[in-house]
């Protein structure tokens, strides 16, 4: 019984983590996502031989001069950036949308009891939800983009490891909205609401990213002001998704500011849920 | 707190306030209570009296809007005031993704056991409870009899020295009843602490030592079956009685019904009926009989939860194992 009590808490949360992979393999939702993931995998198998490689060749015509081979490399990393930019959007939104019943199920009467009733803590709980959540869409998104960057690798003989960049941007923007998608659980218990708020969010970051023009469009001070607030407190996953276009293909953008502030506000939102989580009744 | 009480609770409170109207509803009030270790102790309520809201208390899956709860002397805010709780919610909802053993598994794990231990304990635990040809199938093929015996056994996996039971046999037929009651007396003699919360008066009374029954979310009765049950009576029943009798007979017994010309009436002991007989033959009345009665944990409820006897005041009434 000694080892009862000594238990390392890693244990507790190796199980909560465990749980959700598990539950997540029992929803047609995962599986789909793992489908479709697949079924893209098939489709860039039989798209890129005619399309990106054969046709960028063709095009400059120019295979044996060194110019030509930088074109071409330019061009493959391009095609990389847009492919990536492409299963970023895909892969994030997807991600979302498969994940957010994985909240709201374990605080269900009759489960959410049991589990408070056993020593550990509410935070613990909530952190292990979140964790078994985001490794399995980081499995997800591994398995995708590992497989095109492959296949990519095989059919042009370049093998641009920036594209692998896409996996750390894809995944963390993802963790960004899976902290909205784990508050919005715990506030209001609902899947499609999460989802909903998630993807305005995704949209909004797009609409807010445009405030170098839209600032020149609006009239009063406290207005612009109110559009630079909104663009600084709310993720940037237009921002990121554009900074990790840009790495691949041209190998330099700015995106720290975009990642530390959208990091900050999936913090700040993860620990506004795991307050309200502590004060609620069950 | 007294670590010699498995559940010790003091002016324990429970408004709960909607979010919008600022409506309140007091679930549980001034609830005082200790629960030595080693009883098996029954919580007794209506629907609706505040027993599954006390027991989320105590398991701090509600928080106490004032007072304090205990669990073996250790406030049971704190996660490991619950290390040593076995707990069988009323409503389960187990993941149906899981295997029986799966399950155990799981819980096991949050409760803080080794997998080694585990690995020992769950075919045990599934023999115990009669369900060792299940342990590889999925939940969602159980029946309800058989989720309660495998919420039984995820509650005893980790050798709890407290087993709170929430309706444990709510839902489940005569056979599955009998399975968890037999589990449950396979424990007696292991000094665990079985708090079980319920509105089956008759199985309350056949296995519990001592109880609480709760009425409107206060504390309104508490103490030895044996002891609330002695109380013997008489019961007569009269003909040709006018209101005015009974009206005579009300000031002697409380209990007097009157339908038509026909008077009913329960006296505690022998002196107050003869006193209702001397007012029935100066008033005209026919006795048409008299039996002595002895009383149920139903009776005692029923008298409680309407008042009709002399209620315990909500202070803590210490008890003995």
């Amino acid at each position: 019984m000694s080892d009862l009590v000594t238990l390392p808490r890693f244990g507790v949360t190796a199980a909560l983590v465990a749980d959700t992979f598990q539950e997540a393999m029992a929803r047609w939702l995962f599986w789909a996502l793992f489908g479709l993931s697949t079924l893209l995998i098939l489709f860039f198998l039989f798209i890129l031989k005619i399309d990106v490689v054969d046709g960028a060749i063709s095009l400059l015509g120019l295979q044996s001069t060194s110019h030509s081979f930088s074109d071409l490399q330019r061009i493959v990393h391009l095609a990389y950036s847009r492919v990536a930019l492409f299963l970023y959007v895909w892969g994030t939104f997807l991600a979302v949308f498969a994940s957010a019943g994985l909240m709201p199920s374990v605080l269900e009467p009759g489960r959410v009891g049991l589990l408070l009733s056993k020593p550990i803590t509410r935070p613990v709980l909530l952190m292990g939800r979140f964790l078994g959540n985001l490794l399995i869409v980081s499995a997800n998104v591994c398995y995708l983009i590992l497989s095109i960057w492959i296949i990519i690798g095989i059919k042009t003989g370049m093998w641009d490891p920036a594209f692998l960049l896409s996996i750390p941007f894809t995944v963390f923007v993802f963790a960004v909205l899976l902290c909205v998608v784990v508050f919005i659980g715990v506030v209001f218990e609902s899947a499609p609401v999460a989802v909903m708020v998630a993807a305005a969010l995704m949209l909004v970051s797009g609409i807010l990213a445009q405030k170098g023009n839209v600032v020149k469009l609006l009239s009063s001070e406290w207005s612009r002001d109110l559009w630079t607030w909104l663009y600084w407190a709310s993720p940037k996953v237009w921002d990121l998704g554009r900074a990790m276009m840009n790495l691949i293909s041209d190998r330099s953008a700015e995106w720290w500011a975009p990642a530390w502030t959208s990091a900050a506000f999936g913090i700040v939102v993860l620990a506004a849920a795991i307050q309200i989580f502590r004060k609620r009744d069950y | 707190m007294d670590a010699h009480y498995a559940i010790e609770t003091e002016g324990l409170e429970k408004i709960y306030r909607s979010r919008f109207r600022g409506r309140q509803i007091r679930a549980v009030s001034d609830l005082t209570l200790r629960v030595p270790e080693g009883v098996k102790f029954g919580l007794l309520g209506a629907n609706g009296a505040g027993k599954t809201t006390f027991v989320k208390m105590l398991l701090s899956a509600v928080h106490p809007t004032a007072g304090r709860a205990a669990l073996f002397g250790r406030d049971a805010g704190e996660p490991e005031s619950r290390r040593p709780v076995g707990y069988l919610p009323e409503n389960h909802r187990f993941p149906t993704y899981f295997t029986g053993a799966g399950m155990l598994n799981f819980y096991g794990a949050l409760s803080g056991m080794a997998a080694v231990e585990r690995g020992k304990r769950i075919p045990e635990l599934l023999a115990v409870v009669g369900l060792s040809d299940w342990g590889d199938v999925r939940i969602k093929k159980y029946s309800k009899g058989m989720l309660q015996r495998l919420g039984l056994a995820q509650a005893l996996l980790h050798r709890p020295r407290l087993l709170v039971l929430d309706e444990p046999t709510d839902g489940v037929d005569p056979l599955g009843r009998r399975q968890i009651r037999d589990t449950l007396n396979s424990l007696l003699d292991t000094g665990v602490t079985i708090f079980i919360n319920s509105h089956l008066l008759s199985e309350v009374e056949v296995f519990c030592d001592r109880v609480a029954i709760i009425h409107k979310g206060r504390l309104a009765l508490e103490g030895r079956i044996r002891d609330l049950v002695a109380g013997r009576g008489y019961k007569l029943v009269a003909v040709q009685a006018t209101d005015e009798v009974r009206r005579a007979v009300s000031v002697v017994t409380a209990s007097a019904t009157l339908e038509s010309d026909r008077l009913e009436t329960q006296m505690s002991d022998r002196g107050e009926l003869n006193r209702v007989i001397d007012i029935l033959r100066q008033s005209g009345a026919l006795i048409e009989s008299v039996t002595a009665t002895v009383s149920t944990l139903e009776d005692v409820f029923i008298r409680t939860t309407q008042g009709e006897t002399a209620i315990a005041p909500p202070q803590a009434t210490e008890v003995m194992a």
